[in-house]
């Protein structure tokens, strides 16, 4: 939340709503310095997506911050008829994307549906930042994007993935390295450390890799992603996200439709998780470095095959 | 209740009365020709938006976003016949318009949407979220340092819905005066009997104790509506200083002043004309021709232009 700090030095407009959710948030310090800035409406995240709206008719800039889950389930037809159908200026920052980030908790505060469920509503950009500084520049870049947007965060006490102001550029693939074109790997968030030990791997046996970093789900750089599933003819997609709806899914409508090439997906199998240690829980569910390899792999497989076919 | 009288009040009361009319022909009409609509829903608020658009409201038709207006909230959208009607009438665009509701490329959609229609503030339709909507807008009016109010009108039904009682709660908690709201109990919605279908029952105890000050009133008594919102209005656009002690109805104990005021406006479904009054097979049809006809004999005019 140290991106809104500064916002709000810069920007009247720049509100928080909360729903009892500040010292999740850690934006006490927002608070401390801007208490006129701050709307509080209690465990009540229907109410103060539908505030959030009316501040942002008037013209203010409202970030809505609480848990994914409570922000694209519990609030969803709030986001949806209330927010996204007038388009309004309503920034939705949730907590606890993914199942590595809800981690003990269990599945009731772990949220890995969200980019799927807001996928499907229009004028909605999605941004997936990979670590807290990234996250940071998020915040900031939001506020001149136009409409809603929702920044989905992990659990604040997350792995560092890029050196600090690196920057964070909305609306663009980013393509953290090409060292070949035997398959591209795709992922966001939390995902992208394993992504960068599988590359390495597979880099050793040969395999020729190019990694890149998607924190901008929708709407998803078409253009970007279709060159690359070009050059490398074969991609795996990685997140921590329900391997429907998220990510994957996005990058696989992009290749159906502009370059059908052979894809695996890596994320949480469909499947309701549980309570563990963050990185426990992505190993056991089934997003292991080695799964990675794994489906870059046989996905490579694929490719070759249907060069023989023809 | 006993209030100034004399030959301007009359005028103004029977001018407003001339509007109720107006209004309910334009309704039948629109839902005639749009084949499809609530009118039911409608007739019940009439009288209540007749009396805010044609003698409360600070509002500019011709700057529909000006800064300082105040904001009306239909939280029950699905009466927006009615409120289309009072924007056509007070000129935020041609009556003309009126015939298009609910057709492809209207801008009088089938529930009220902000930025598509002139004069709408909000949108609204999903029930339940004009007080939540009007929470934020009162807050944004308060942070502008502006006299401007926000007015929320809802149905009875849509108390129903959890998110009232939440954006209730917060209203009171911000100590919204410039906020004001208004509950059409008529009793009925789309099922049945209110408090036989979600078991909604003490209303007024309700308000009360999630910190609001409760006036309950005739929502189709011109002269009682037109005194209680000059009132509320007057009290909203005051200072703190000067809301002390500052009275919505004369005899009735004043509201504290930061509390949020509510009207229970008791009303008829349907009020108006006598085939629709009561019966909520009229919640949501179309009216035949016959209907039609009668409609505009009872109510005195014909309006087909």
């Amino acid at each position: 939340m140290q991106g809104l700090d500064a916002l709000a030095e810069k920007d009247e407009r720049i509100m928080l709503v909360c729903a009892d959710s500040l010292l999740a948030m850690r934006a006490t310090d927002f608070v401390a310095k801007h208490p006129d800035r701050y709307i509080e409406v209690g465990i009540a995240e229907q109410n103060a997506a539908a505030t959030a709206a009316g501040l942002a008719i008037e013209g203010l800039i409202p970030y809505f911050a609480t848990y994914a889950g409570f922000i694209t389930m519990r609030a969803c037809e709030q986001v949806r008829t209330f927010i996204a159908y007038p388009n309004l200026n309503v920034k939705l920052v949730g907590v606890n994307g993914g199942i590595a980030a809800g981690e003990r908790e269990g599945v009731t505060h772990q949220f890995f549906e969200d980019i799927g469920i807001l996928r499907t509503i229009a004028n909605v950009t999605i941004l997936v930042p990979a670590d807290a500084d990234q996250a940071r520049q998020a915040a900031i870049a939001a506020a001149s994007i136009p409409g809603p947007v929702y920044i989905r965060l992990g659990s604040g006490r997350d792995p560092v993935v890029f050196e600090k102001e690196t920057p964070f550029i909305p609306g663009k693939i980013n393509i953290l390295s090409e060292k070949g074109n035997d398959i591209a790997l795709f992922g966001n968030g939390v995902l992208l450390l394993r992504i960068f030990e599988a590359a390495k791997l597979l880099e050793q046996k040969g395999i020729g890799v190019t990694v890149v970093e998607v924190h901008t789900v929708k709407p998803i750089d078409i253009e970007g992603v279709t060159n690359v599933l070009k050059k490398c003819g074969a991609a795996v997609t990685a997140e921590d996200h329900n391997i429907i709806g998220g990510l994957g899914s996005a990058i696989m409508e992009v290749a159906a439709e502009n370059c059908p090439v052979p894809i695996a997906r890596i994320g949480l199998r469909d499947k309701f998780p549980g309570s563990g240690k963050p990185d426990e829980l992505l190993d056991y569910y089934e997003m292991r470095v080695s799964d990675i390899v794994k489906a870059a792999e046989t996905t490579i497989k694929r490719k070759i095959q249907k060069v023989i076919r023809h | 209740m006993i209030y100034q009288t004399g030959k301007n009040m009359t005028d103004r009361f029977t001018r407003l009365t001339t509007m109720t009319s107006q209004l309910r022909r334009d309704v039948v009409n629109s839902i005639y020709y749009a084949g499809d609509g609530h009118p039911g829903p409608c007739m019940s608020i009439a009288d209540i938006i007749a009396v805010l658009y044609f003698d409360i409201l600070r509002i500019e038709p011709d700057v529909p976003l000006w800064d300082k207006r105040d904001r009306f909230i239909l939280s029950k959208g699905h009466a927006c016949p009615v409120l289309y009607a009072a924007l056509a009438r007070k000129g935020y665009f041609p009556p003309s318009e009126l015939k298009t509701l609910r057709m492809l490329g209207s801008r009088l959609q089938g529930h009220p949407v902000q930025k598509a229609t002139p004069g709408i503030d909000a949108t609204s339709g999903s029930l339940g979220h004009g007080l939540p909507q009007g929470c934020g807008m009162a807050l944004a009016a308060r942070r502008r340092g502006d006299d401007s109010l926000t007015f929320v009108l809802t149905g009875d039904g849509e108390l129903n819905e959890g998110i009232v009682w939440e954006a209730a709660m917060t209203i009171a908690k911000y100590k919204l005066h410039n906020l004001i709201a208004i509950v059409d109990n008529n009793g009925i919605q789309s099922g049945g009997k209110v408090d036989q279908i979600s078991g909604l029952v003490q209303l007024p105890e309700k308000w009360r104790a999630f910190g609001w000050y409760v006036v309950e009133i005739d929502g189709h008594n011109i002269e009682q509506l037109t005194m209680a919102f000059e009132n509320v209005a007057k009290r909203g656009r005051a200072t703190r200083e000067e809301r002390e002690g500052m009275f919505i109805v004369p005899g009735l104990e004043p509201p504290d002043p930061d509390q949020p005021v509510v009207f229970i406006a008791h009303t008829i479904k349907g009020k108006g004309i006598p085939y629709m009054e009561g019966n909520n097979a009229w919640h949501k049809r179309v009216p035949t021709d016959e209907e039609q006809k009668l409609a505009m004999s009872i109510l005195g005019g014909l309006d087909l232009e």
